[in-house]
């Protein structure tokens, strides 16, 4: 059926998009490349900052990989951020593309007109106002032709109602085929095993679309890598435990970034190592660049639009934040590598089990609340902050019982509402205001009367 | 002649427990209220209880379901929880919730914690209607029939199931003649009617329902029809139960011919037309059966990767009913149904697509300014564009 002409453009015009020049033409790709450099000499002034210098680092062989895939005429794998892409990485030169990617990594630095610009697309184009900015962040890069075309797409209905809408509009705009996992209700080993029956199939797929073989030894490399950044992870958030927190609170949130975009990767890897030197290092030093007064457990969404509010909570306030939802990686097994089924199984148990936001978000109220206790008590925290996303219906549905749970254990809770992508719904003054009451007014002298 | 037999409908879909349920519940039959219509009937029925489709109505505000779920649920699902939590629907044998939604699965965590009902049931719906997933969806019915039953002393058998799909067939026959009587050049019932008799069905026990649908039908079939509407229309989208809303939609010119609502006709299966047989064995599976054609029925907005059938089969639905436009309804805070509110939206931009009105809805409202003057001017656009094709009424195909 043919296209309409005549409305907004550009509009999914992804043909033109068929090497690095024709992508570096558009803006939104070219400003990305260009401020990469920016920053890394930005923290260049920081010796000891090799999470972000890892982090930055990492982001650039992405892209560059990415580009040049392109230029190959490489095959492209669209999926949502409830999914993993080591099954991509082990098809060789596959290039796994995160739909929300290009509107997340604008909005980290700081680069809010591109992204509220993907986000009034979206809505232009039909996505309801109520939505996950999140999804109207994908739908707006998909919408304005910016990712080149897909073999074909994998959507993943983890962790949210959100991602079921963000997937329906990939495979809609994608074009190409569409394969669904689908992920339980429940925290079982049936969950598990449902979900490595479907990775099973999903490998046939891949491999039909993008036309390259699934290579086993690859794959038990990429599983490999993928342990060895978990173990690290693992190891990194652990030496955040320590009282007083000596590195920066707003590097946590990027366990899940990682996940998404870099698992399986010497990148990942390197990124991981980085963050964890860095804390290591920062603690062994002694390094004090603030005076820690209090911890939270910043549950639900970081505040993406401008990650340095975390420097002035920790500047002004005294209040770190160890550890949030983004951030947690749950200890469980590792990937088994013996054999493909193994391996299917370990990926799957990973993307039900471990993964941040899918963990705590698909099931009963009782995990989401667990998980928060665990945080507090083992990150030694002295409150939570509920930084409630507005369209995070799950979590709002459950904030009832959540903040009965945080009653009965004695935790101070602040709840406020905003919009992780968009600070048109929820200033950063109103942010900072809100929480600087509850540390002042709440959290700090509960903790001067001893009970903290 | 049909509007006495219609008033019935109208009267008991204005409880959230009708009377003919509630009678049932004075006798001693447990009422099992559930949320969804991945949930099937027939399981409720097998084990002893009286099925209630949960609803709203009578809530006027929904502050004690907010107080746990927040402002930012549909208003659906928050007035369904404050009726539950106020003691609204009365005592209930049991609550079964799926994960057709974050908003169902939230609530599902309220009914578990804060009410008294002694069996919160779950279900796990596959998120694809596809053939690999089809064993997971058929296993957690087992897992709910049998749990049902324990909860409820009774024996879970094939012949209780098999009964309990003859008792929904008789149902079904009856939606399914009702339907046909909306299609054709003078239709016989009207949508907002349509409605009422829908909520019905799953609302009062299948005999109740058959008795004041057979008067109707015959009722309706000996009628000559509607005058001729100024404009026809098919209404999709999700929990609406307010016939007084389609009715307001009708009164502007644009007539519900046909629906795909979650209360309306989408939650009718054709009959499975298979008599039980005695001695059972070749039989088949009645679980199995049950489970094929909830899981396999056309799909709601939650179930990924299958807009491209649900837009098919709402087309083939414009084309039956000869409708020339499609109103979408959607509630407030709705992710499935905003996935496909933007898929829908696309696929009426390319040429020659149906004209879509979509509205975005409270539980609850009936917002009677706003609501004429938006259709009043979609009835309009339908109309200007039947005249600029020259093309005699009806004769706009999708
Ligand atoms: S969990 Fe919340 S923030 Fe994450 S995708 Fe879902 S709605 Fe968006
Ligand atoms: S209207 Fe949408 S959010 Fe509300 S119960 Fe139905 S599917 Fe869930």
């Amino acid at each position: 059926m043919s296209r309409s002409t005549g409305l907004r453009t550009p509009r999914l015009d992804r043909g033109k998009l068929r090497g690095r020049e024709a992508l570096l033409e558009t803006p939104e790709w070219r400003e990305l490349l260009e401020s990469l450099p920016v920053l890394r000499s930005f923290f260049a002034g920081d010796p000891g900052a090799h999470g972000i210098t890892a982090l930055l680092h990492g982001v650039s062989i992405y892209l560059e990989r990415l580009f040049d895939s392109i230029d190959r005429g490489a095959p492209c794998v669209w999926y949502n951020l409830g999914f993993n892409p080591e099954l991509v990485y082990a098809l060789g030169d596959a290039q796994p593309i995160t739909i929300e990617m290009l509107g997340v990594m604008h909005n980290l630095l700081g680069n809010l007109d591109r992204s509220l610009a993907f986000i009034d697309r979206a809505e232009a184009e039909g996505a309801p106002g109520d939505c996950c900015s999140a999804d109207k962040l994908a739908a707006g890069a998909m919408h304005l032709g910016l990712y080149p075309s897909p073999a074909c797409t994998v959507g993943i209905n983890t962790p949210c109602d959100a991602q079921v809408m963000g997937t329906q509009v990939m495979a809609e705009l994608g074009r190409a085929p569409f394969f669904a996992v689908d992920v339980p209700y429940y925290h079982n080993e049936e969950t598990v095993r449902h979900v490595a029956a479907q990775l099973r199939l999903l490998v046939p797929f891949l491999e039909e679309h993008t036309r390259r073989r699934l290579d086993i030894d690859r794959l038990r490399e990429v599983c490999r890598l993928s342990n060895q950044m978990t173990e690290t992870l693992w190891e990194w958030l652990d030496w955040r435990k320590l009282v007083p927190l000596t590195q920066s609170s707003k590097l946590v949130a990027f366990t899940l970034v990682l996940q998404i975009l870099f698992t399986g990767t010497e990148e990942g890897l390197a990124i991981a190592r980085g963050l964890l030197q860095e804390a290591r290092e920062r603690q062994e030093r002694g390094e004090r660049f603030f005076e820690e007064r209090c911890r939270a457990i910043w549950y639900q969404d970081p505040v993406w639009t401008d990650m340095q509010i975390y420097d002035w909570f920790e500047r002004d306030l005294g209040l770190t934040v160890p550890v949030d939802v983004f951030g947690f990686y749950a200890h469980t097994t590792l990937i088994d590598t013996s054999s493909l089924d193994s391996m299917l199984e370990g990926l799957a148990r990973k993307l039900v089990n471990c993964h941040p936001m899918a963990r705590q978000f698909r099931s009963d109220i009782d995990v989401y609340i667990q998980d928060f206790l665990h945080l507090h008590e083992a990150w030694r925290a002295d409150c939570g902050i509920f930084a409630g996303h507005v369209a995070c219906k799950h979590a709002w549905g459950g904030i009832g019982l959540f903040k009965e749970a945080c009653r009965r254990a004695g935790i101070p809770l602040l709840v406020f509402e905003f919009d992780m992508f968009d600070p048109r719904v929820t200033s950063y003054d109103d942010i900072f205001f809100q929480v600087e009451r509850f540390v002042n007014e709440v959290v700090l002298p509960r903790k001067a009367r001893g009970r903290g | 002649m049909s509007a006495e037999f219609l008033q019935p409908f109208w009267r008991l879909c204005e409880a959230s427990v009708p009377e003919p349920t509630a009678r049932l519940r004075d006798s001693g039959r447990p009422i099992v209220g559930y949320l969804c219509h991945y949930v099937p009937a027939e399981i409720l029925l097998a084990a002893g209880a009286q099925p209630l489709r949960l609803r709203g109505v009578g809530s006027e505000d929904s502050s004690a379901g907010d107080a746990f779920l927040s402002g930012r649920l549909c208003t659906y699902v928050r007035h369904v929880v404050s009726l539950a939590l106020e003691g609204g629907f009365g005592p209930l044998g049991g609550v079964v919730c799926g994960n057709t939604c974050d908003h169902v699965r939230r609530a599902a965590d309220v009914f578990r914690k804060k009410t008294e009902v002694p069996f919160v049931g779950f279900l796990s719906v596959p998120r694809s209607p596809r053939q690999d997933l089809f064993p997971y969806y058929r296993r957690e019915l087992a897992r709910l029939y049998s749990g049902l039953c324990e909860a409820l002393c009774c024996q879970p058998s094939d012949e209780a199931l098999w009964e309990a799909i003859r008792r929904m067939d008789e149902v079904r026959v009856r939606l399914w003649r009702l339907k046909e009587l909306r299609l054709g050049a003078r239709p016989k019932l009207t949508g907002a009617d349509a409605l009422a008799v829908h909520i019905l069905a799953q609302t009062v026990p299948p005999e109740d329902f058959v008795a004041l649908a057979d008067p109707l039908i015959a009722a309706l079939e000996a009628s000559p029809g509607l005058e001729p509407p100024r404009a026809k229309v098919v209404l999709i989208g999700a929990e609406l139960d307010e016939p007084a809303y389609v009715r307001l939609i009708e009164g502007q010119g644009a007539f519900v011919a046909a629906d795909r609502l979650c209360f309306g006709a989408r939650s009718v299966l054709p009959p499975f037309g298979k008599e039980p047989t005695p001695g059972g064995a070749s039989r088949g599976d009645p679980l199995d059966a049950i489970a094929r054609a909830y899981f396999f029925r056309p799909s709601c907005a939650r179930m990924i990767g299958d807009f491209p059938a649900r837009h098919e089969a709402l087309l083939a639905l414009c084309r039956e009913a000869e409708a020339e436009g499609v109103i979408f309804e959607r509630l407030m805070f709705c992710d499935p149904w905003g996935a496909d509110q933007h898929n829908l939206g696309q696929r009426a931009r390319e040429e020659g697509a149906l004209p879509v009105l979509f509205l975005t809805r409270e539980y609850g409202i009936v917002p009677t300014g706003q609501l004429r003057t938006r259709v009043q001017a979609f009835v309009e656009r339908i109309e200007i564009q039947r005249a600029r094709r020259g093309m005699a009424w009806g004769a706009v195909r999708p």
